[in-house]
């Protein structure tokens, strides 16, 4: 925290918020000393659109546009905390297949949002040609999911009780043919970024984040697991079909940036296993529940829901008071935390290395800002 | 297992209610209701038991009071706390920030978006509306948005 009293030797440095590597808007203003960061304070909220105030306004079904919003790089993830909260609330249980689609588009989103992460993250340390490379794979998974969801990045897919399309055989085959190739892109991704000695420099023992700290911040997703602790909602929690597909969850031993990175790059693969599987096992049957109200009540209680999105848990919590309108909804943004543990991660490092940390935990800002 | 040794931990402070949670329904493993002077005691309990806070909030529930609604999960085995607090209008809430530092930012944004004042926090100052905002827009008598809308130019 930046307090009035700044010491003759310090002075402050202005940090966004429209600068490229904040990755949305994000100011955090620097108190230096000299190349050394004494103190930084994060200014969020220049995106604030009141999701929170607008679910109090509306009722269960207008309300769910906004979640393809919030963390426009993993959407489908929002949909899915959003609609599972609500089905606990009316108790409509989800379809097998429905599941399995869900799952599928899922993993394919998680996917995407690394791809993104990748690129934009060697961008900032200075690497252009990720960027290309990592864009090429991604538009892969996007006509796949416009082919399906109908738009390429705020998905509106999910719906309450399933999903409203079925997968077609030119999706299932497209996805397996994008899979074999972005296996085939990991030797490339690896000769150009993991073994080259600029980034190792630049990334080994930088920005490290305690077990502690991780506890005491709650820090989830790959932040975390970079850190050692193997807490995934998909396995910590199980939900949907995921207890059904066997797959690992990557964690890192120093909790550096390099170990982060790792992280990312090895859940990718993981996410192609549980998308292999899905469409192997895929059943046949419903893709809707039967009887879902048109017009949800749900009886007045709470609810808590938590999911895995590519950034980590994401949590709907839901008020109800027996209205057609929900009473209070909060959206636990993993984002969130995760950047306040950041600045304290500042502290000591030199200006260079505070893009470099700030890109490794994978802000989503207009997330924070809701 | 957490869902006993938690309650166990609980039970010195004499809290209103500890007890197992539905978690089909709700997704809580354990419910606990708490005096807002209590928490800090209750957050220093539950992270010995190695629980992180997972999420702060409040909700307008009455004319008379908020609730102060915290979420505590352990990244080792699946257990959900919700502590729920009652706390009356005009009347202050301590920091729970000196236990988990995480929760500065939450308990400013409640008191952002809530007017919630928690006594004893270091920074307390809007996070997501400007610094000279006058509004407190998740409390209920703020006026929805269709009341706010500006009138169509003639």
């Amino acid at each position: 925290m930046i307090t009035s009293g700044i010491e003759e030797k310090t002075f402050i440095l202005n940090l966004g918020p429209q600068h490229p590597s904040t990755h949305g808007v994000l100011r955090v203003l620097l108190e230096m000393d000299g190349e050394y960061i004494a103190a930084a304070e994060p200014v969020i909220g220049y995106g604030h659109r009141a999701h929170e105030h607008m679910a109090e306004n509306r009722n269960y079904h207008q309300f769910l546009p906004n979640m393809g919003r919030v963390d426009y790089l993993h959407a489908l993830a929002y949909n899915h905390g959003y609609c599972m909260a609500v089905e606990k609330l009316i108790g409509v249980v989800v379809p097998e297949r429905a599941e399995y689609i869900r799952v599928i588009t899922n993993e394919l989103n998680r996917i995407t949002s690394h791809l993104l992460w990748f690129g934009a993250y060697l961008m900032d340390l200075g690497a252009f040609t990720p960027f290309l490379y990592c864009f090429d794979d991604r538009e892969h998974i996007l006509d796949l999911l416009d082919r399906i969801t109908g738009s390429r990045l705020t998905y509106c897919f999910f719906r309450f009780g399933g999903v409203p399309v079925d997968l077609d055989d030119d999706f299932i085959f497209g996805c397996r043919a994008f899979i074999k190739r972005l296996r085939s892109r990991w030797v490339d991704y690896h000769n150009l970024v993991t073994k080259n000695v600029i980034f190792i420099h630049r990334a080994k023992g930088v920005g490290v984040f305690t077990k502690e700290q991780c506890l005491l911040y709650g820090i989830t997703g790959p932040s975390l697991r970079g850190s050692g602790i193997a807490y995934d909602i998909r396995k910590s929690e199980p939900y949907s079909a995921y207890p059904l597909f066997n797959f690992d969850i990557p964690t890192g031993e120093n909790g550096d940036i390099f170990d982060r990175y790792i992280v990312r790059l090895e859940e990718m693969e993981q996410s192609c296993r549980i998308i292999e599987q899905a469409l192997d096992k895929l059943p046949n049957g419903p893709i809707m529940a039967e009887k879902v109200p048109k017009r949800i009540k749900p009886a007045a209680g709470e609810v808590y829901q938590a999911v895995e999105t590519a950034r980590g848990s994401f949590g709907t919590y839901i008020v109800s008071q027996g209205d057609i309108k929900p009473y209070r909804i909060k959206l636990r943004v993993p984002s969130f935390a995760n950047l306040s543990l950041m600045v304290e991660s500042f502290k000591d490092n030199l200006v260079a290395d505070v893009v470099a940390i700030l890109g490794s935990i994978d802000v989503v800002i207009p997330e924070i800002d809701r | 297992m957490l869902v006993d040794s938690i309650p166990k931990a609980l039970a010195p402070l004499n809290l209103e209610k500890v007890a197992p949670g539905d978690y089909a329904k709700t997704g809580y493993h354990l419910e606990v209701a708490a005096a807002p002077a209590q928490m800090p005691a209750v957050a220093q309990a539950l992270l010995k038991e190695g629980c992180f806070l997972e999420s702060l909030t409040a909700v307008d529930t009455s004319r008379e009071a908020f609730t102060l609604v915290y979420h505590f999960a352990n990244f080792y085995e699946l257990c959900r706390t919700v502590v729920h607090a009652s706390l009356a209008k005009d009347t202050e809430a301590p920091t729970i920030s000196q236990v988990y530092p995480g929760a500065d930012w939450y308990e400013r944004e409640v008191y952002d978006l809530f007017g919630i004042k928690f006594a004893g926090h270091p920074n307390l100052k809007r996070l997501l509306l400007p610094e000279d905002a006058t509004i407190h827009p998740l409390r209920k008598e703020f006026p929805p948005e269709a009341e706010t809308k500006a009138e169509a130019p003639k």
